[in-house]
C-alpha cells in the first residue's frame, strides 16, 4: 500500500480539495483509497464529500490521578514536570491541572511512593465512513479547548492504518492541517510522499518553504500542487520548486466551477488532475 | 486593549483583516499588531513589509539527547516515549521533531547518558511599519515543538511597546497556538467564508471562544461566491455579524505585487472601513 500526505503550510489553499480529487483520480483508475483526514481541528474532507460522520470511537490521552493517601507531598513530581502541569500547595498533595498535561508519564514513573496512577481522559473521536464502494474516509475530531492535538491526529491515523488493512486497500492518503506544528509532524510520519498543496501568490511562496523545509527535516520525498493557477504569476513557486530540487506536479486552474462544486460538497465528476 | 482575528479555516483572510485593521485604528489611536501565527506568520507580507528592523532567537522548548559514549545499552529507555521520539533498533536514538522534551527518558536511563538542553527553535521579529506602528512577529523553526509558547513570549515582548489596543492575528485551527492567541483577549473578530468549510469551521473556533468567554463578533469574507450559505450564516451570526467582504480577483494581484490592501482602490478598503467603525464602538462600550 502506498501511503502519501497531502499539505501546504498555509491555510485555504486548497489541501482537502486536492486530497479529494487525488483520490476520485485514483478510484477511477481502479484503486481502493482510504482518506485519513488528519486535521483533527477542522476537519472539512466529509462536507467537500457531501458525507456525514459515522461510526464514532473516542481518542484518550493518559492523564495522571494523585492517590491523597499515599502522597508524601514531597514536591518531586511537581519540580519534575516540564509542562507546569502539576501544581501544589504547601502541605497539599499536588493536583493536577489537566490542560497543561500532554500525558508523557513522567509523573506516574517517577513517583517515590507509587502515588500516582493514570487514567484515560478522552480528548477528541475518530470516525469512520464509507464514501462510495471502494473508498473511505476516517476523520480525526478534537474536543473544544484541547491544546495538544498531536495525539488524536496518531490515533485516527492508527484507525485509518486498520481500515485500509481490513479493506486492502491500495493508497492511503492523508490530509493534514495547515501549519507546520506537532499535529502536522504527526500526520506527516511515515507516509513515501509528500504534496505541497499552494498557491500562486507571495503568501504560497513563503508559507510552502516553510512546510518543505520541515519535509526535508523528516526526510519526506516533496512534489508541489500548485492550485487557483491563473489568479497570479506562477515564477515565484517556480523558484520555490527549483530551490528544493522538485516540481511543480499538478496545477488546478482556479475556476468558478470548482469553488461551486466545493460549496455543494461534490468534486465527483471534474476532472482536474 | 487586546483584539483577536481568528478563523478555525485557514485562508479565509485572517492577516487581510487584521492588516486592514490595524492601519486603520493606527490612525486615531497608538497600537501594536502582533502576527500570532508562528507557523506560517503572512501578516508583514499583508503590511507591504518582507524586512525586519530586528530579530531575536527565542528558546521556547527542550530536547532529549544521548551521550552514546556513556550509553551501556541496557534498554532501560526502549518503547517509554509516549511521542515515539526515542527509536531503539541497535542503540537508542533521539527524533527531534517528534521530542517535546517531558525528560521521562532522562530519569529511566540509570547511566545518565541522556541529557536535556534547551533548544533555539524560533525567532521574534519586529518591525517599524511605514504606517508608524509596530509590528511583532514569531517563527516557529519547521520541525521545532512549541508553537504555543511562542505566541506566549511575543505577547510578552510585545508589552514594551505599549499602546492602548493590540491588533493580533492568529493562526488557522483551534489547538494550542489559538488558545495562546485567544487567552486574555478582550474581544475576537471571527472571520468566515460561505462555503460548508468555512461554516463548519467557525462553529468550531466559537466553541474555543466559548469556551474562554471571549466576547466575539463575525465577518463574511467572499460573501458573495454563495450567497445561499451567506445568509444562512448572517441569520446564525445575528446582531454580531459586523461586515461582510466581497470576492474580488484583484486582492491576489495586491498581495503578489506587496501592495497593502488599503492602499489600493479595491471594494474591500470601503468594506474594511464598515467593519472598523463597528469594532470601534464595541471598543467604546467596553472601555466605558
Amino acid at each position: 500500500m502506498k501511503r502519501i500526505a497531502i499539505t501546504g503550510g498555509k491555510g485555504g489553499t486548497g489541501k482537502s480539495t486536492f486530497a479529494v480529487l487525488l483520490a476520485y483520480k485514483l478510484l477511477k483508475e481502479g484503486k481502493k483509497v482510504v482518506l485519513c483526514d488528519a486535521d483533527v481541528e477542522c476537519p472539512n474532507d466529509h462536507l467537500i464529500l457531501g458525507k456525514g460522520l459515522e461510526f464514532p470511537e473516542p481518542v484518550y490521552q493518559k492523564i495522571p490521578v494523585i492517590d491523597p493517601g499515599e502522597c508524601r507531598k514531597c514536591g518531586l513530581c511537581v519540580r519534575e514536570c516540564r509542562f507546569n502541569a502539576l501544581f501544589q500547595l504547601p502541605g497539599k498533595p499536588p493536583s493536577v491541572v489537566e490542560n497543561l498535561c500532554c500525558g508523557c508519564g513522567l509523573c506516574w514513573t517517577i513517583c517515590p511512593h507509587g502515588a500516582i496512577s493514570k487514567r484515560n481522559k478522552e480528548c477528541g473521536k475518530s470516525y469512520e465512513t464509507r464514501i462510495e464502494k471502494d473508498f473511505w474516509l476516517v476523520t480525526g475530531l478534537s474536543s473544544a479547548g484541547v491544546e495538544e492535538t498531536g495525539p488524536i491526529v496518531r490515533d485516527t491515523k492508527i484507525r485509518a492504518e486498520e481500515v485500509a488493512k481490513k479493506v486492502g486497500a491500495d493508497y492511503l492518503l492523508v490530509d493534514t492541517a495547515a501549519g507546520t506544528h506537532c499535529d502536522v509532524i504527526n500526520a506527516l510520519m511515515r507516509n513515501e510522499k509528500a504534496y505541497v498543496v499552494t498557491e500562486p501568490t507571495i503568501l504560497g511562496e513563503h508559507d510552502s518553504e516553510l512546510i518543505l523545509k520541515l519535509l526535508d527535516v523528516i526526510g519526506i520525498p516533496k512534489e508541489i500542487v500548485l492550485n487557483k493557477a491563473g489568479v497570479a504569476s506562477k515564477k515565484g513557486v517556480e523558484k520555490v520548486a527549483e530551490k528544493f530540487e522538485t516540481k511543480i506536479s499538478f496545477e488546478i486552474p482556479y475556476s468558478e466551477e470548482l469553488v461551486k462544486a466545493y460549496c455543494r460538497g461534490n468534486l465527483r465528476g471534474l476532472d482536474l488532475l | 486593549m487586546i483584539i483577536a482575528v481568528a478563523s478555525g479555516k485557514g485562508g479565509v483572510g485572517k492577516s487581510m483583516l487584521a492588516s486592514g485593521l490595524a492601519l486603520l485604528f493606527s490612525r486615531e489611536r497608538k497600537i501594536t499588531a502582533i502576527d500570532c501565527d508562528v507557523d506560517a506568520p503572512d501578516l508583514g507580507l499583508w503590511l507591504g513589509t518582507k524586512e525586519w528592523d530586528s530579530s531575536e532567537k527565542i528558546s521556547v522548548s527542550e530536547k532529549a539527547f544521548i551521550d552514546q559514549e556513556k550509553c551501556t545499552l541496557c534498554g532501560k529507555c526502549k518503547g517509554i516515549c509516549r511521542f515515539g521520539a526515542l527509536k531503539y533498533a541497535k542503540k537508542p536514538e533521539i527524533i527531534p521533531y517528534l521530542c517535546e522534551g517531558c525528560g521521562l527518558c532522562v530519569h529511566v536511563c540509570p547511566g545518565k547518558a541522556i541529557r536535556i538542553e534547551p533548544v533555539q527553535n524560533g525567532e521574534v521579529m519586529f518591525r517599524e511599519t511605514k504606517y508608524g506602528f509596530p509590528l511583532v512577529s514569531g517563527q516557529l523553526y519547521p520541525g521545532e515543538t512549541g508553537s504555543g509558547k511562542v505566541v506566549d513570549d511575543i505577547r510578552e515582548r510585545a508589552k514594551k511597546f505599549g499602546g492602548e489596543l493590540t491588533i493580533l492575528d492568529s493562526a488557522a485551527g483551534i489547538g494550542c497556538p489559538v488558545i495562546a492567541s485567544l487567552k486574555g483577549t478582550d474581544h475576537a473578530v471571527l472571520i468566515t467564508e460561505p462555503t460548508p468549510s468555512g461554516f463548519s469551521d467557525l462553529k468550531r473556533v466559537l466553541e474555543v471562544v466559548n469556551h474562554f468567554g471571549v466576547d466575539y463578533s463575525i465577518v463574511i469574507n467572499k460573501w458573495d461566491i454563495n450567497k445561499e450559505m451567506s445568509r444562512k450564516i448572517e441569520k446564525f451570526a445575528g446582531w454580531r455579524l459586523i461586515g461582510k467582504i466581497s470576492f474580488d480577483k484583484g486582492i491576489f494581484k495586491a498581495v503578489s505585487e506587496l501592495k497593502p490592501i488599503m492602499e489600493t482602490d479595491l471594494k474591500v478598503v470601503e468594506e474594511i472601513k464598515g467593519i472598523h467603525k463597528k469594532l470601534k464602538n464595541v471598543i467604546e462600550r467596553k472601555a466605558s
